[in-house]
């Protein structure tokens, strides 16, 4: 039996790469092959379906080839280089470390590494698989001899599958009530996702179309920094009544938000793939996106892309999606449509597919 | 019944008409994104690569690392267990600290001499960001009435975006608007800027290559450069020319309007000759430039000034002599006045992320 075991920076829970890695390993378990997932740090609940990478050493005495997850710098993509087994490598993008050299130099470091390290296993790399086609490009880019796309392998049918927490919808529609669009932007609170330019089109909005209009920006923070600047400009807009900076939350309370949400609206200038996309086309959200990095090719023409920032072409755009039901109806049907190119078993499928090519059976 | 097609860029084309049109209507204030934009600017981190002292000093409270070694635990015990190890351990810790503090703290003081040299060099030779705010301040020559046809007739069919860097007064932008072209002025003086915005025109204030640097690579139809072309240093021009040629989508133009380095000299004052940081190029090095970024079907198109020596009447007996050499004067005289240089990205040069 062939095994291609999974080598990780750090499976948890929260983000959809750790998904990813779980279900690579499902549908290349299915497909015949043996694999284990091999982690730098594994978080609770997902301790138990990880090794310690340094216990790997590869004297399972099958043909055994490793596949690297990249996605930050890690001591597991250097154990990798060391080995002699084939590499794959699967690339889910690393945000450009310029994004954080004014906000968290000490991330910068990192991300730096991470971009070389891609850079160094490009020669080892027998296969490179990228979430998108401008992942993709970034892979050519380095010169990996063998690309292909294989969208992030992420269950869309479990998307909405929890319950709206009843609470939170509450809280939101009694907010409703009393007038006003809701705006909604889902992801880490950073830079690259420019959070403070969706704040600057909501003022906007707010002051030229709908003054009662709220926004809410769900997500952990992955700069303190940039979270701190956001409050504050937040604040010095005198928007802290309708600007809703929520954090992380539930499942059911993120359910709960997209269920009363009237618009999706995306300015990052920089993404990979952009999950909470396919959130927002399940739960029938119109979309307004800055076409930048991977978003015009995870919405296709399933949203508005437009090529400007501008706040009042941003602001402008919700207002007409908003102002027309046939629009953001079509809008609705068209994401729903699209997320059916995500499917599980199809992505799983073309996965199996390059691997096997590559690898045999 | 089919559902209607779904025309997202008829939408978003209308969408841009009626931001244009408000704020020709003046309902959008010029002001309000630059305000916004110097609003949270006041509350993000100075630009490390801006401003050298702000990203030493940083690096210099860096150094100084916390020696007090964190032991709180919710976990029964381990909190004892770590003090207990804190202070078994508290004088290799301390040990490793110190060491690292004066890494830092040498690499910081070698840093901050190596800062003292370079303004001192800057100094002597001239300071290339003071020469570009004084350059800028120069009013560029603008011959878009000469260029204005030659361009729109290059630009007419793009489909995508247009980037006009810079915009100016918007004369050219509003010839391109009205050809069809789906263009956007970039203008770095926001008085010019507003007075093109409050015509209707979509004019981003800001910076040429700031603003080329935010533009996804591959993401435009075409790029129109005209002012700045005329007075960035030579080192500039060409990180300008690797950007925008970065920005272009395969197959898309490149398009340079220019004034000619002999009409530019002729219609300085002394002083602004001397100030400007740089020269315009000729027409034939904007050629070999995108000749060297493989390019293809490259044009040049020089316009003539319309100054010329009277040639002397053909009854003259040393006419045909006189009338070549007073040609020969006229041309290194006058010259031409202005250029348009277009090149066409391949199709094959793969898109950078830089």
């Amino acid at each position: 039996m062939t095994a291609v075991h999974q080598f990780v920076p750090t499976l948890a829970p929260w983000d959809a790469v750790g998904g990813h890695y779980l279900a690579v390993q499902a549908a290349l378990r299915e497909a015949g092959y043996r694999s284990d997932i091999y982690a730098h740090e594994a978080k609770d609940p997902y301790k138990k379906r990880a090794l310690p990478y340094r216990s790997f050493d590869g004297t399972g005495g099958e043909p055994t080839w490793l596949m690297y997850h990249s996605s930050i710098g890690s001591p597991v993509a250097e154990f990798v280089l060391g080995r002699r087994e084939p590499v794959i490598v699967d690339y889910h993008n690393i945000t450009p470390a310029s994004f954080y050299a004014r906000w968290e130099p000490y991330v910068v470091g990192q991300l730096a590494l991470g971009r070389r390290q891609l850079a160094k296993l490009a020669v080892r790399a027998s296969l490179g698989l990228a979430d998108s086609a401008y992942n993709a490009g970034e892979l050519r880019e380095l010169e990996y001899d063998r690309v292909a796309v294989v969208p992030i392998l992420f269950d869309t049918a479990t998307i909405g599958r929890t319950a709206a927490d009843p609470a939170t919808v509450n809280r939101l529609t009694t907010a409703k009530a009393r007038g006003g669009s809701d705006w909604l932007f889902v992801g880490r609170v950073s830079p690259n996702k420019a959070q403070h330019d969706i704040v600057k089109a909501f003022a906007a909005y707010r002051r030229f179309h709908d003054p009662d209009a709220r926004l809410h920006l769900l997500g952990s923070a992955s700069s303190d920094a940039y979270l701190t600047s956001l409050e504050k400009f937040v604040i010095a807009l005198d928007l802290e009544d309708a600007v809703d900076i929520a954090g992380p939350v539930t499942e059911a309370e993120k359910n709960a938000y997209y269920e009363t949400a009237d618009a999706f609206v995306v300015c990052s200038e920089h993404e990979g793939f952009c999950v909470p996309l396919l959130e927002a086309m399940h739960h029938g959200v119109p979309i307004v996106a800055y076409a930048a990095a991977a978003v015009p090719e995870t919405l296709g023409s399933a949203g508005l892309l437009l090529p400007s920032k501008d706040p009042f072409t941003v602001a402008g755009a919700v207002a007409r999606v908003l102002g027309e039901p046939g629009l953001r109806t079509a809008l609705a049907a068209a994401g729903r449509e699209r997320l059916g190119r995500f499917d599980l078993a199809a992505s799983c499928r073309t996965l199996v597919t390059e691997v096997g090519a590559l690898v045999g059976s | 019944m089919p559902e209607p097609v779904l025309d997202l860029q008829r939408v978003r084309r209308e969408i841009e008409a009626e931001v244009r049109a408000r704020r020709a209507a003046g309902e959008y204030p010029p002001g309000f994104s630059r305000d916004l934009d110097e609003l949270f600017a006041r509350f993000s981190p100075p630009e490390a690569s801006d401003d050298f002292d702000a990203a030493v000093e940083r690096a210099e409270e860096a150094i100084s690392m916390e020696l007090v070694i964190p032991t709180a635990s919710n976990k029964p015990g381990v909190g004892l267990f770590k003090r207990v190890l804190a202070k078994l351990l508290g004088w290799y810790h301390v040990f490793v600290v110190q060491q690292v503090s004066a890494l830092g703290a040498a690499i910081t003081h070698a840093l901050r001499l190596l800062g003292n040299r370079v303004d001192e060099l800057e100094r002597t030779s001239g300071h290339t960001e003071r020469a570009r705010s004084e350059g800028a301040r120069i009013p560029a020559d603008r011959d878009d009435a000469t260029w204005e046809g030659v361009v729109t007739r290059a630009l007419t069919g793009c489909t995508g975006r247009v980037a006009v860097c810079e915009s100016g007064d918007g004369v050219l932008l509003a010839a391109l608007g009205q050809a069809g072209v789906d263009a956007y002025g970039v203008e770095p003086r926001f008085v010019v800027a507003d007075a093109a915005i409050a015509a209707g025109l979509e004019v981003r204030v800001d910076d040429v290559v700031g603003h080329l640097r935010a533009v996804a690579p591959g993401d435009l139809a075409a790029v129109v450069l005209r002012g700045c072309v005329e007075r960035l240093p030579v080192g500039e021009v060409l990180d300008l020319v690797d950007l925008a040629t970065v920005r272009l989508a395969p197959g898309g133009l490149l398009v340079v309007a220019s004034v000619s380095p002999e009409a530019w000299g002729r219609g300085r004052t002394s002083v602004e000759a001397d100030l400007a940081p740089g020269r315009p190029l000729h027409a034939s090095t904007w050629a070999a430039l995108l000749t060297a970024r493989e390019f293809d079907g490259i044009e040049t198109q020089a316009f003539a000034t319309g100054d010329h020596l009277q040639p002397l009447p053909s009854t003259h007996p040393d006419a045909g002599v006189l009338n070549d050499n007073i040609t020969r004067i006229s041309e290194a005289l006058f010259g031409s006045s202005s250029y348009v240089v277009v090149g066409r990205r391949p199709i094959s040069t793969p898109t950078s992320t830089s």
